[in-house]
């Protein structure tokens, strides 16, 4: 059992030892004909924050209650700190969770929801009452105890549900896409906050998703999924600049997929096009293409244009505009120029 | 103005026609008598409950003159007295009470566990079984029921002929007060899970993940998580089986030989026996208020909020 300690010197000494937290080893869930997650292999340092992403049914929740210990894998094991766990029950297990939908106890007080994983760990009481204080104060809701579950707003209900699953130090933290439900500002705010959290008691985290700017906003490293297979496990920036294949290209970043060449399909980011009106704007680009504008899409900040590019067998190809206020739009039905560095293209084994 | 016309066509009109002679009929604003006629129906009959009530009260203030069979025409409390000072009044009373509560505790702590496989089971087949195992009794019949467990229980019954297949003499296992309540818990039993089994399905099973996660056994998962938050159900099936087994008649009458009456067979001796109206009329009233006063004391000690009546739960 973590010993009770209120300075945060326990936490820290947990965040320097070095090592692997989580190993997941050639793990496979099959339900009644669905194989939800297929030999899913990988290694999670301590004190990491790593994001699974992926689409929808891509097996992200599967695994996730694997590790939490609520499913047993038809095969392979789950080692948490070394040790073998697929036979502990999760009551066993260090792992705090917060769940899609909360899960919180709508029968208690935010303070009596903060206590019950200390009083079901049997802490010494006289301690409960000032840790659960220090943990309600951690996620800025000192003062908010009192209040029954649904008198919290949204983003609040959400803060106790962390500072539940975190109050009693857990070995590992898993958040099961806790911010899907909440709107766009809210949400951006909170991704900030998990981080904030997380480095500051360290505790490795693993974080469910299938927003794509979320798990590149927060994480260490991402795992993108699909349909059970783990596709990619690698840093935000090296998901994003080298995706392994296709399908982590299409679905981390917007990317154009240009003719196959002999097998390989080849891809290009959109913010890596340049557009212009003639070739003559297109200095330093290497290969050089044009189309038609079908749309130019206005966002403020950039502008989206989608083109037509006969040579490429009427492929539609999105663009940004990333400094729209410097020259004029161009309208969609002008014929344009579009031009990239072939050191920019993305080449995928089929 | 020719366009004008051709862009109202007829049938609109005629739409305006019918919806201006529908206001005419039946204003706006009688909108509002509608929720009142709806309950007009339900009131009625809690109108006639209460005139019942009246007469039956009106009845229990007076006596039965045995020489001519008639009521008397004043009024007097001697009935009352009679039911307080009668020993057999308070060992049916007392009878009655403890046992509409030991086959409430009994309902309540079997039927719990049905619902709730019931209700989590994962295997469709189980869900179906369970079901129709609750709903089988209901087509059955409480009379019919008895008279089952008489077949079974009985002197030649299927229990004893087995007994006796092992060299044990026969028990008498009828006619007392363990088979009765023995009969009225297995009567019960549908009507409690049947109110669980929806208290239960409210609660997510997140909840009980979650809990777990938290460090909760499922021993502690059930008593901090599943049980407060079952409460309303069980307060509900509870109050349902104690007024139904407070107030029963068929399985003393059956499993009880006419050794273990009730109250409702006290009161039934009284109007169609000794035909003592008077009698029969105080002693329901005793019962009516006796259950009224149970049901009290249930809301006060859990709130009338259990029945997640009202908004503060939601
Ligand atoms: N209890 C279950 N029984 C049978 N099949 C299941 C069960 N749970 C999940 N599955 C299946 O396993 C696959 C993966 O489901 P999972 O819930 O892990 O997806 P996910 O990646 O979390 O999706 P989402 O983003 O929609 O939450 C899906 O095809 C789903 O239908
Ligand atoms: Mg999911």
């Amino acid at each position: 059992m973590m010993p009770v300690v209120l300075n945060g010197s326990s936490i820290k000494a947990k965040s320097e030892e070095a090592g692997v937290a989580v190993s997941v080893k050639a793990v496979n869930m099959v339900y009644d004909g669905v194989h939800a997650v297929r030999s899913a292999s990988f290694d999670l340092e301590a004190g990491k924050f790593l994001t699974i992403l992926g689409p929808s049914g891509s097996g992200k929740t599967t695994l996730l209650r694997l590790i939490a210990g609520f499913q047993r894998p038809t095969s392979g094991e789950i080692f948490i700190n070394g040790a073998a766990v697929s036979a502990v029950p999760p009551h066993r297990r260090s792992i705090g969770m917060v769940f899609q939908k909360l899960a919180l106890f709508p029968h208690m007080t935010a303070a009596e929801n903060v206590a019950f994983p200390l009083k079901m760990r049997r802490s010494d009481a006289r301690d409960i009452p000032a840790r659960v204080e220090r943990y309600l104060d951690m996620v800025r809701l000192g003062g908010y105890g009192a209040r029954r579950v649904h008198e919290l707003s949204g983003g609040q209900q959400q803060r106790v549900a962390i500072a539940r699953a975190l109050v009693f130090e857990p070995d590992l933290l898993l958040l099961d896409e806790p911010l899907a439900a909440l709107d766009r500002k809210l949400r951006e705010e909170m991704q900030l906050e998990f981080r904030r959290i997380q480095r500051e008691l360290g505790v490795t985290t693993i974080n469910v998703t299938h927003d794509q700017r979320e798990a590149l906003v927060v994480s260490d490293e991402i795992i993108v999924m699909d349909g059970g297979e783990i596709q990619q496990k690698a840093r935000p920036a090296e998901t994003y600049r080298s995706p392994s294949n296709a399908f982590v290209a299409n679905f981390i970043g917007v990317t154009n997929f240009l003719d196959a060449q002999g097998g390989e399909r080849r891809a290009i980011r959109a913010e890596k096009i340049r557009i212009a009106a003639t070739r003559d704007g297109l200095a330093g680009t290497d290969m050089i293409v044009e189309g038609l504008v079908v749309d130019a899409i206005f966002e403020g900040e950039r502008v989206v244009y989608e083109v037509r590019v006969a040579s490429l067998g009427d492929a539609l190809l999105r663009v940004f505009d990333h400094d729209p206020s410097a020259h004029s739009q161009l309208e969609a039905g002008s014929a344009v120029c579009l031009g990239w560095a072939a050191s920019d293209v993305l080449e995928f084994k089929p | 103005m020719r366009a004008a016309k051709s862009a109202y066509p007829l049938t609109w009109r005629i739409m305006d026609a019918l919806e201006a002679f529908a206001a005419f009929v039946w204003p706006a604003r009688f909108g509002r008598a509608i929720p009142w006629l709806m309950l007009a129906p339900a009131l009625l009959l809690v109108g006639l409950l209460v005139l019942g009530l009246w007469l039956i009260g009106d009845a229990s203030l007076r006596t039965l003159d045995t020489s001519t069979f008639l009521m008397s025409e004043t009024y007097t409390l001697a009935n009352y007295r009679r039911a307080f000072t009668e020993s057999l009044f308070a060992v049916v009373a007392w009878r009655s009470l403890a046992g509409s509560l030991m086959v409430t505790a009994a309902t309540l702590i079997l039927a719990f566990p049905y619902a709730y496989v019931m209700v989590r089971t994962s295997s469709p087949v189980i869900r179906k079984l369970l079901l129709i195992a609750l709903f089988l009794p209901f087509f059955i019949g409480q009379v019919v029921r008895a008279y089952g467990w008489l077949i079974i229980l009985g002197n030649q019954g299927m229990v004893n002929e087995a007994l006796s297949l092992v060299g044990i003499a026969p028990i008498r296992l009828l006619y007392n007060y363990w088979a009765v309540l023995f009969g009225l818990v297995q009567y019960m039993l549908p009507f409690a899970v049947l109110m669980l089994a929806p208290a239960l399905t409210a609660i997510p099973e997140e909840l009980e993940a979650a809990a777990g996660s938290l460090g909760a056994d499922w021993l502690r998962t059930f008593r901090h998580v599943v049980l407060p938050l079952a409460r309303p159900g069980l307060v509900g099936a509870g109050l349902v089986v104690l007024t139904l087994s407070l107030t029963d008649f068929a399985m003393p009458a059956i499993l009880g030989g006419g050794s273990q009456d009730f109250i409702a067979n006290a009161i039934y001796d009284q109007f169609f026996r000794t035909s003592d109206q008077g009698l029969g009329s105080t002693l329901a009233l005793l019962l009516v208020a006796t259950g009224s006063l149970l049901v009290g004391l249930v809301f006060t000690l859990f709130g009338a909020g259990t029945l997640a009546m009202g908004r503060a739960r939601q």
